[in-house]
């Protein structure tokens, strides 16, 4: 299945540079004047190599740190706080672990004043929906890190963000665990129809990951964009499908970027042959 | 909303604890290891008796039949004028007074500590003050509590309730600092106002190390109301240690400290019991772990 992005921009940067300031009082700059714009419904994977400002810009779009310069508009609006509308996958487990499974999924529209009835419905859904009926009344401490990973995701898909954020949410987990959630997330982007199909930004720094689930790849590298890659393979893509030869010229470019040695070289020797 | 659901794996959903079984596991249990313990300090106890006399060491049988004996009424203490002459009468009133400072110095002390965490002013001016409080020795300040609040009740109660209080600013600051911010950035973009921020993240999330803190100030704050009482009190079960030194009745005093640690012993683990089930979320509230 490849889905046809409706072209609307969901999401636009202007000029957006953050800058910190160190412990030792020197000024680095994590992200450099990033222009961008992402239509509503595409999934988008950001890759770049530790440290590259990744999170950093990730952060500044969900509204939890603002950028030093530039303009970070989402659905029309200006950026300036954190909004329910961007919703965000963490890296650390953010479940909280003082509420019941279901309490966590329906957190959000607890927030958003949703009555009782209707917001334990929506949350059963979600649960249902990322095979965690079983466990709604467990506490979190209960639960695998898999199994927390799919209470974030049923968390902010049931509070209806149109922005998900995800911010190497599958980092940690082991290869099943992170092909199973990987399923679960298109799924449930995959559920609304293409005008009211979530816009996701997802945050990795594993190639493969950024292969299997993007339709389009930029890469960060030292606060810049350097790239930007669109992806046509088909979906659902399996481990066979990063065989082709447009994903393997694309792995090479990716890695190229990644600092691997000699995967520039092969990537252009690919492009040639195909 | 209509969706397909996704399978789990067998294996998985076979290892979760949840439901009825997790009920089982209560936070509060007799160790056989702790009647082991209780059983070798009475025999050590026991053996001693042989070589000391009992006028400095009574035998255990002794202290527990003077236990009995005085427990509604003590002939000893009524000699001394007190108005409710029983270990009994002179151990509630201590209880009641290292409740009240427990209770009132936890409150200040936790939401003082909570406030300090977050706001960096109040923390500023409230630190040193604190912390300086904290270290007066209680041998020290006793004498200006007496002074400031009288030979009664007040003084005895202040005391404890300044030393809960200031333990209890310190495991509530440090708590709401060891809070990992990630709850509350989740929170905030779920749509929480600060409102919600304090009510539903930082509170129930320091809520297993404040209590913590309860229970290690509880502990304390038996030596310390005893101790009050023994400086300046005209009732209590320190008052009762005070009176039976004052004759050298070492059998008396041995009965009286008795009662005190068996009230502390119940008291705590009635406070384990309460406070596990109000954390039974927490890994690190429960005893052995999970």
């Amino acid at each position: 299945m490849l889905f046809e992005p409706v072209e609307k921009s969901m999401i636009v940067l202007n000029g957006v540079s953050r800058i910190f300031r160190r412990a030792d009082g020197q000024l680095v700059r994590a992200v450099a004047d990033i222009t961008l714009e992402i239509p509503q419904g595409q999934f988008v994977c950001l890759v770049g190599p530790s440290g590259c400002g990744k999170s950093t810009l990730l952060q500044m779009i969900a509204g939890l740190i603002l950028p030093s310069n530039g303009s970070i508009r989402v659905a029309d609006s200006l950026v300036t706080e954190p909004s329910p509308e961007r919703g965000v996958v963490f890296q650390k487990d953010s479940v909280f672990p003082w509420m019941r499974v279901i309490d966590n999924v329906e957190y959000g529209l607890k927030c958003r004043g949703i009555a009782k009835g209707e917001r334990r419905t929506i949350a059963r859904d979600y649960l249902r929906l990322v095979g965690l009926s079983h466990v709604e009344h467990a506490w979190p401490r209960e639960l695998s890190g898999g199994m927390l990973k799919r209470v974030a995701v049923a968390t902010v898909f049931a509070n209806g963000a149109s922005v998900l954020l995800l911010d190497e949410p599958f980092g940690a987990l082991d290869y099943v665990t992170k092909r199973q959630l990987h399923d679960v997330l298109l799924k449930l982007w995959a559920q609304s129809d293409s005008e009211n199909r979530r816009t996701v930004l997802f945050v990795t720094h594993d190639v493969d990951e950024a292969l299997t689930l993007a339709d389009r790849i930029l890469v960060l590298h030292s606060g810049q964009l350097v790239d930007d890659l669109d992806i046509s393979v088909p979906r659902p893509r399996t481990a066979d499908s990063l065989l082709l030869a447009e994903m393997m010229n694309r792995k090479h470019v990716l890695l190229a970027h990644l600092g691997l040695e000699g995967a520039t070289a092969l990537a252009a020797q690919m492009e040639v042959g195909s | 909303m209509k969706g397909e659901s996704i399978e789990l794996p067998a294996s998985a959903a076979a290892t979760i604890p949840i439901g009825r079984a997790n009920r089982r596991t209560t936070p509060w249990r007799i160790d056989p290891f702790g009647i082991l313990g209780i059983f070798l300090l009475v025999s050590v106890w026991q053996l001693l008796t042989i070589f000391v006399p009992s006028s400095l060491l009574p035998a255990p049988h002794a202290v527990t039949g003077r236990i009995a004996k005085d427990f509604f009424s003590a002939q000893e203490l009524t000699y001394f004028g007190l108005p409710d002459a029983s270990l009994l009468g002179s151990m509630l009133y201590t209880v009641e007074n290292v409740v009240i400072a427990v209770i009132v110095g936890a409150m200040l002390g936790a939401v003082a500590g909570l406030v300090t965490a977050r706001f960096r002013l109040a923390r500023s001016i409230f630190d040193l003050v604190v912390l300086t409080a904290g270290t007066v020795p209680i041998l020290v300040a006793a004498p200006f509590f007496l002074i400031w609040f009288g030979v009664g009740r007040a003084s005895a109660v202040m005391l404890v309730l300044l030393y809960v209080a200031v333990t209890l600013y310190l495991f509530a600051q440090k708590a709401a600092d060891n809070l990992d911010p990630v709850f509350e950035e989740s929170a905030r973009t779920l749509g929480a106002t600060s409102r919600r921020i304090v009510w539903d993240m930082l509170i129930p999330g320091t809520v297993p190390q404040i209590l913590g803190g309860v229970r290690i100030a509880l502990a304390g704050a038996w030596g310390l109301e005893a101790i009050a009482e023994l400086l300046g009190s005209q009732y209590g079960i320190g008052k009762a240690v005070e009176l039976f030194a004052g004759v050298t009745d070492v059998e008396g005093i041995f009965a009286a400290l008795l009662v005190l640690g068996v009230v502390a012993v119940v008291f705590d683990a009635i406070t384990a019991f309460c406070f596990g089930k109000i954390t039974a979320w927490s890994v690190v509230a429960r005893p052995g772990g999970r």
